[in-house]
């Protein structure tokens, strides 16, 4: 597996977050996203997603780079993350052969090699919360990739979490980034 | 002045939100809207906002009232705007013709989406080019830009208040659901670092009296503001200097809609707007606009890679058309390509400035997802062979 923490900053990298509408998907494209913005570098986010509010596919993509993007989509992805098995399938296509994939080992049932770990239970061991398994995927993905530091995503989630859910958000994250390191 | 959200910095914002903060720092005080996919972003944000800079935003009770709201508030002298999207740009279309008709600053956006009718509500489109420029009746002009960017969104506001102030014409900010949506890293400017553009008013009661007539031998005439104690007559209808119907007299027809078109057109060179890549040797040229156009950059990178001399045109302005800067580029390249999210819209324009001196080909895309660079470039590589 390549990791891009020792071959550092290349040219670009892209990046997909890959789930089922509730999780969380988009918001921790948007944090991740915001983190990069706060690192000076450039930056693009975009989402797709089924029109239920629950349920449905949802995906964000991410490009960062130093130099302007003038792409749009993610359409070969560096970092996959899936948080759930219909999130997988719609997008497991789009990872590069020596990408990264990082999945919920309890949810996904890969057919390739991977890095992961329960992320959903996790989030609901540690943090009380399943919901904040969006975060927890996050801390992982930067522990495992190093694409932002550890503390422009603590900025971010500081900016962008609801109000009133910083602290648990910060925790979740920490935990995941804790696991990635292992 | 405080203002809600962050100037002088960077932020990471969506295109519809960056088009809230820009018409603010731009001077925008008024804005009147009805919610629709993708543009109600843009409501939102000005909701929050305006209440925060002593500014009003009003849902009005549909599209057709939210521009004759925004009308209303331009001539009683606040910079104004509304954003819609696809079946909303279409019932905003008369009322956009009286805007030009009375010379009312205003902005109007257009997050375009999928059509025809309600369309494809969630997905892009470049499908609304012609209606921009010619939807509304009558022999016209108006200023339609284009962003391909979340920067460029911001900028061109704030460029299509000054150009709106300046001509007093309405000023139509043209993007789509891709860039509406996207987020980009942003630099927002302080307020100080702009240049802002006011509407002339009137610089006495003499020049008052005359709301329709070249006044200063500019074609742009001074705009007395409602509540200012001046007798001002505002119609549709043809009107004389003074703004007095006159339905029957042709001269007088002529003169208006000769003078209306002729203030756009006479200033072409200080409106239009566009960028270029690679076409100083290039044998093919590319065309595009919006979202496209970073498609079609990469395009043009990977076909110069490959050794193929090709080169981009990437306009931000669609009208006024400079037809002909694309006559000078048809006759130093082979070919010319457009690319655009419809079946054919810039194309016809393109072709048109071509002047057959070099054949265009159009490269469409529809059904919500831009093309990729991968399309433009094995399009353009099948027809070399």
């Amino acid at each position: 597996m390549r990791l891009l923490n020792t071959t550092g900053w290349v040219v670009k990298m892209q990046i997909r977050i890959a789930g089922i509408g509730g999780q969380g998907v988009i918001l921790a494209g948007i944090i991740l996203g915001e983190a990069a913005a706060i690192e000076g570098l450039n930056v693009v986010q975009t989402q797709d997603y089924g029109s239920q509010s629950r349920g449905g596919h949802s995906i964000a993509d991410l490009i960062i780079s130093k130099e302007p993007i003038y792409d749009l989509m993610v359409t070969k992805a560096d970092v996959l993350v899936a948080l759930a098995q219909l999130g997988y399938d719609s997008t497991k296509d789009s990872l590069r052969k020596d990408g990264i994939l990082i999945i919920d080992t309890d949810l996904v049932k890969p057919d390739r090699e991977y890095v992961g770990a329960p992320f959903t239970r996790l989030a609901e061991e540690k943090t009380g919360l399943a919901l904040t398994v969006n975060m927890v995927a996050l801390g992982y993905l930067v522990a495992k990739t190093n694409v932002v530091k550890k503390e422009s995503v603590e900025m971010a989630i500081k900016r962008r979490a609801p109000k009133g859910t910083e602290e648990i958000n910060l925790k979740a994250f920490r935990i995941g980034y804790e696991e990635g390191l292992k | 002045m405080r203002y809600p959200f962050p100037v002088g910095d960077a932020d990471f914002i969506q295109g519809d939100e960056a088009i809230a903060r820009a018409a603010i720092l731009a001077g925008c005080r008024f804005y009147a809207g009805y919610p629709i996919t993708p543009a109600s972003e843009i409501f939102e944000a000005m909701s929050l906002y305006m209440p925060l800079v002593d500014g009003v935003s009003i849902q009005m009770e549909d599209e057709i009232a939210s521009i004759a709201a925004v009308i209303g508030a331009s001539w009683a002298g606040a910079k104004a705007m509304t954003a819609t999207s696809g079946p909303g740009f279409s019932l905003m279309m008369e009322n956009l013709g009286y805007a030009i008709m009375t010379e009312t600053p205003l902005v109007l956006v257009n997050v375009q989406r999928s059509g025809p009718s309600t369309g494809q509500p969630t997905l892009a489109a470049q499908g609304d080019v012609m209606q921009a420029i010619w939807g509304t009746h009558g022999d016209h002009s108006l200023i339609v830009l284009t962003p391909a960017t979340v920067q460029e969104a911001f900028d061109m506001t704030i460029r299509a208040f000054n150009l709106a102030e300046k001509y007093r014409t309405p000023v139509i900010l043209l993007t789509d659901a891709e860039v509406g949506h996207m987020r980009e890293r942003v630099y927002a400017p302080h307020p100080d670092e702009l240049e802002l553009v006011c509407r002339k008013l009137p610089a006495n009661e003499e020049e008052a009296k005359y709301p329709f007539g070249d006044v200063h031998g500019d074609l742009v005439p001074p705009m007395p503001i409602f509540g200012k104690g001046h007798r001002t007559y505002v119609t549709g209808l043809t009107h004389d200097e003074r703004g007095r119907p006159k339905t029957v007299d042709a001269e007088i027809h002529e003169r208006l809609v000769k003078r209306i078109v002729g203030k756009i057109e006479n200033n072409k060179k200080d409106i239009i707007d566009y960028e270029t890549y690679g076409l100083e040797d290039a044998d093919i040229a590319i065309v595009s606009f919006g979202i496209v156009a970073r498609s079609a950059m990469r395009a043009v990178k990977e076909l110069r890679k490959e050794g193929i001399n090709a080169g981009l045109l990437k306009l931000n302005v669609l009208w006024p058309f400079d037809f002909e800067l694309i006559e000078k580029i048809a006759e130093n390249v082979d070919r010319i390509y457009v690319a655009e999210m419809n079946l054919g819209q810039l194309y016809h324009m393109v072709k048109e400035g071509a002047n057959g001196k070099a054949k265009v080909e159009l490269i469409s895309r529809i059904g919500g997802e831009v093309h990729t660079p991968g399309e433009i470039v094995e399009r353009i590589k099948r027809d070399l062979r």
